[in-house]
């Protein structure tokens, strides 16, 4: 990342929280205008709409350009593997310049045309290498592929600022450590002596935003690999072991490594919670709340403390339950906070959030459509339970 | 957390740019010091009412002959009733305009309400059959019921219910996004998507013209919209002439509302009305082209256009600026 590009997104990022003060009302229109001009942007931005419609149609462009040239330059045949891969790596390295060029001298950023060459400069990059490394028949195929991949997506988000880029790059090296022998040991291991550095690093002011952003994303993808690796479902299915496709016979149940999933099970996500708590970490807040579901259904899974309904009513009851409490608890505090935490919502968009909301009821709650053909037709005891959200048949 | 706004405020509050009185609280937020859980409570209420009317579901289909219809119904309709008296108790005096919620929970318990009353009067119509041959009807009652609660408690979820029971009503998945009729091969749906999607629309313009509850206007036109191109997209799958006289309708709809929704600077019915016309425009074009087997001309088709798409759009984003 060059130091132009690191200072424009620190400059983005005052500006971000300076229309996030405005939209909550701190400060005026005249105040913001001034804080952006103190604050200026020397890139070339479109909003979020424009952004996605650039992104799609640079895709469709730059593959449909690349089959074109494949189609006349006659390499549709299956024979014509390697010339199609060597057109591959160049239409990647073609992609990389491309890139960095309206990264770099072009001055664009969040314009959803870079990033589409971005992404695929990588494909490119890696669909030939997947045909090469799968053409010299060598049986280490997927691990060299995955850590090709890492290494690809790991230079585009040091170079480009792609958080996403540098998940992907630790989703990839874990794929690829699950297959040496002691690979659900550096599940274990590697994620527990990097998340120190990478908390660290993700706070730190020496990185610029992006950087930040994608030492978060590696810490995430990391500790949930952490999480996979002692969960007790994962040990006894041995799925690390499937994923590095070693094939192992199912380990005895009631053992000593099976109490120690057991208990990692449980400890994992009420470790991660209590540090985000402590640290006022999100993404460690967000990992726990997470893994403490999935231990939760795990619990389920193994235990049958009650009925399917009971357990979801009185988990529904018990969640409402919570948030009455915690939201009470914090209100009661001091200015209405306590140890560092308010159930105000100080600068977020409350319409957006609505919004959303709205959608996700959409999609979550909306009821089964009836068939229209089937309506002259009454059998008595059809129809649908549900309406206003509640679906399903009986 | 946003560190270089953290080194930021303390020479905005100098410059006055940054109220002082407002600076420390600004920085606690910045740094870290200080985090908002109100976006994750409700996420948490959120998924509580799911769970609880999940179970609920779960309750009824397990235990149907064991409780009886009665004791089922009865239930349910008590913890409707409990949940929608809280919600009329607590709730402001109506208004025509957006009103604040009065607290936390106001939304979730209203929806938790209103899904167990749908439930209740589904399992009753189920059971009890009052309807009779006109059950169908029972989705519309609910839609109706709903869209009351909606204005009454100005609850944009239960607006984006009442909009979803309505469109089940007729026939079409709104929670598919009208994407479902792309596959449903059936005249009377695809009809009914575009009935519903001109129904909906309409009724967002009514909303913003009328000044009442104009804040429901983006869900109502939003999904009208996609179900008017989800609905005409799907005549696209009909062979021959059919087909391409539905692509014809949907690229003419399409462009026509990308022109109006660029003059009134809607961006995201913008984009649908881009997507819809180039997807319509496509169609068309490999019809031709596939009489003549010709592959490379597809390809060609589809970069050349697409570099002409990207310099419109970005001829487009300079004139309408639209906010990052």
């Amino acid at each position: 990342m060059t130091p132009e590009l690191a200072r424009a997104d620190r400059a983005e990022a005052v500006r971000n929280a300076a229309r996030s003060w405005r939209g909550a009302g701190v400060i005026d229109a005249a105040a913001l205008q001034a804080i952006e001009q103190r604050y200026p942007d020397d890139r070339s931005r479109v909003g979020p709409v424009f952004r996605v419609l650039l992104f799609l149609f640079t895709l469709l462009a730059g593959n449909a350009l690349f089959g074109f040239i494949g189609v006349i330059g006659g390499l549709s045949g299956s024979n014509r593997g390697d010339a199609l891969a060597v057109l591959a790596v160049l239409a990647g390295l073609g992609l990389t310049f491309a890139t960095d060029v309206q990264i770099g001298s072009l001055r664009r950023r969040q314009g959803g045309i870079e990033a589409a060459t971005s992404f695929m400069a990588l494909g490119y990059l890696f669909g030939a290498v997947a045909w090469w490394v799968f053409e010299s028949k060598t049986s280490a195929d997927v691990p060299i592929l995955c850590l090709a991949g890492a290494v690809l997506c790991a230079a585009a988000a040091w170079r480009w600022g792609y958080p996403l880029y540098a998940a992907a790059a630790t989703a990839g090296l874990l794929v690829a450590t699950a297959h040496l022998s002691f690979g659900r040991l550096l599940w274990i291991v590697l994620p527990l002596a990097a998340a120190p550095v990478l908390l660290r690093l993700s706070a730190s002011l020496r990185l610029p935003p992006a950087h930040r952003a994608s030492c978060t994303a590696v810490l995430s993808v990391a500790l949930a690999g952490l999480y996979a690796a002692v969960h007790l479902g994962s040990w006894e299915k041995q799925v690390i072991e499937e994923i590095g496709e070693r094939h192992h016979q199912a380990p005895p149940g009631g053992d000593l490594l099976w109490w120690l999933a057991v208990v990692a099970t449980a400890l994992v996500p009420a470790v991660l919670l209590a540090l985000g708590l402590r640290g006022r970490c999100y993404p460690l807040l967000l990992l726990g709340a997470g893994t403490a579901v999935a231990s939760l259904v795990t619990l389920r899974w193994y235990v049958h403390l009650a009925p399917l309904w009971v357990v979801l009513v009185v988990s529904g009851i018990l969640l409402v339950a919570v948030v009455f409490a915690l939201r009470r608890y914090l209100e009661s505090g001091p200015e209405g906070e306590r140890h560092g935490f308010t159930a105000a919502p100080l600068f977020q968009d409350a319409a957006r959030l609505r919004l959303l909301e709205a959608g996700a009821a959409i999609l979550t709650l909306a009821p089964e459509a009836r068939t229209i053909h089937e309506e002259p037709k009454f059998e008595g005891g059809g129809g649908q339970f549900g309406g206003g959200g509640a679906s399903g048949g009986f | 957390m946003n560190l270089d706004a953290a080194q930021a405020i303390p020479e905005l509050a100098e410059s006055g740019l940054v109220p002082p009185a407002a600076a420390p609280l600004l920085l606690r937020v910045a740094r870290g010091e200080l985090v908002s859980v109100h976006g994750e409570l409700r996420a948490l209420l959120y998924s509580g009412v799911l769970l609880i009317t999940g179970g609920a579901g779960v309750l009824v289909k397990e235990n149907l002959d064991r409780i009886g219809p009665v004791v089922i119904a009865a239930a349910l309709g008590l913890a409707a009733l409990a949940a929608l008296v809280w919600v009329a108790r607590v709730a402001a005096p109506f208004s025509w305009r957006e009103m604040p919620s009065p607290n936390l929970a106001f939304d979730y318990v209203l929806l938790l309400g209103v899904l167990l009353a749908a439930a209740d009067l589904a399992y009753l119509e189920v059971k009890f059959t009052p309807l009779g041959a006109q059950w169908p009807w029972h989705l519309l009652i609910v839609a109706l019921l709903t869209g009351f609660a909606a204005f009454r408690y100005d609850s944009r979820v239960v607006w984006s219910l009442a909009l979803s029971t309505f469109a089940a009503w007729r026939g079409v998945s709104a929670g598919r996004m009208g994407t479902a009729v792309l596959w449903a091969h059936a005249g009377a749906v695809r009809w009914n998507a575009v009935g519903c999607g001109v129904l909906f629309a309409v009724l967002g313009v009514v909303l913003v013209r009328t000044r009442r509850k104009a804040h429901f206007e983006p869900l109502a036109v939003h999904l009208g919209w996609l179900l008017i191109l989800g609905g005409l997209a799907s005549g696209m799958t009909e062979s021959g002439r059919t087909g391409l006289a539905w692509a014809a309708a949907l690229l003419v709809v399409g462009a026509a509302l990308a022109i109006g929704a660029y003059r009134s600077r809607h961006f995201s019915l913008f984009a649908f009305g881009v997507l819809a016309a180039y997807v319509a425009l496509s169609r068309l074009v490999i019809d031709v082209l596939e009489a003549g087997a010709a592959e490379a001309l597809g390809c060609f088709w589809f970069s050349g256009t697409s570099i002409l798409v990207i310099i419109g759009l970005l001829v487009a984003q300079r004139r309408l600026k639209e906010p990052l």
